[in-house]
């Protein structure tokens, strides 16, 4: 009993059942992300309190400073990005444009985030240690 | 339950457990897949000896497996238990509703896709609790059931007509 009979050995049922299985799982995975709802705003925290929300479609640049430092905001095709911040390393410029996500600039302690911003009452810490 | 059935159920149960064992030690790029070795034994239990000898196997592997592993009643056990059972089910009612449709590689297919869907489900209901997620996973999950379900369906398949071949007796207890 080879493998080669077996496979040949496979019913009909079983092949299509493959097949759809297969076809079904790439059309999941590439089009899911595109059912899911887009996100709608941009919100920016400074020191973890929600101090701007801009709707995503519109384009604009916006200044946020904190005590810490500053940066600016740039939406533009329901992206967003960081330029210009005030800090040495400039990783949140880096980051460069985001669709869904978030650029935290740690210097500044501010928190600019597209989509999904959480509602502080569903905010939960994961684990706390140390 | 016949004592011939106890042995049986008994020596699939240590395969099934020492595949399960074996395949932790395979290394995964992502720590909650796994290929599944243990539903080798759960397939090939469920063609040879029906639906009872096999969701006898399922429930003893991830009973004692989670003993081992120090897992009882943790997450993990729970998502195997309530996927290994929907699995099982899931093979039962295929068979008994479309009896011939299907061999043993289209039964591990059926088993490891609601062995999945199961999974998510109680991963959203009890941890994840987000929809966004679960659905973004979904698919990645089917394919990769889809893959390690035409393996162990075949391997199983090998099994079972190897053991017919062998001359060892192998009858069909009624259930």
């Amino acid at each position: 009993m080879s493998l080669k009979e077996t496979v040949n050995g496979t019913t009909l049922g079983d092949r299509i059942l493959f097949i759809l299985l297969l076809i079904v799982s790439f059309i999941g995975i590439f089009f899911m992300k595109e059912v899911l709802p887009q996100p709608r705003d941009v919100t920016i925290e400074v020191e973890g309190k929600l101090t701007h929300r801009y709707p995503l479609d519109t384009d604009r640049r916006v200044e946020v400073g904190s005590p810490f430092g500053h940066l600016t905001l740039e939406i533009k095709d329901r992206k967003a990005r960081v330029t210009g911040a005030s800090c040495p390393n400039k990783l949140c410029e880096l980051q460069g444009w985001i669709s869904r996500g978030v650029i935290i600039c740690l210097p500044g302690r501010i928190t600019v985030t597209v989509g999904g911003s959480e509602e502080p009452k569903d905010r939960k810490v994961d684990a706390i240690t140390g | 339950m016949q004592l011939q059935d106890k042995y049986r159920i008994a020596i699939l149960s240590a395969y099934a457990l020492a595949l399960h064992g074996f395949e932790s030690l395979i290394p995964m790029p992502i720590p909650w897949i796994r290929v599944g070795l243990a539903n080798i034994i759960t397939v090939a239990a469920f063609i040879l000896f029906g639906f009872r000898a096999a969701m006898m196997v399922t429930l003893v592997r991830v009973f004692i497996a989670s003993l081992f592993t120090g897992s009882f009643l943790g997450p993990g056990f729970i998502l195997s238990l309530g996927g290994g059972v929907s699995g099982i089910l899931a093979m039962g009612f295929v068979l008994s509703l479309l009896p011939g449709l299907f061999g043993p590689v289209g039964l591990s297919l059926i088993g490891a896709l609601f062995h999945n869907l199961a999974q998510l489900f109680l991963a959203y209901i009890l941890f994840i609790q987000k929809i966004e997620p679960v659905l973004i996973i979904t698919p990645v999950l089917i394919l990769i059931g889809t893959v390690t379900g035409l393996v162990n369906g075949l391997v199983a398949d090998l099994l079972v007509k190897g053991l017919k071949n062998s001359g060892v007796t192998i009858q069909n207890t009624p259930q």
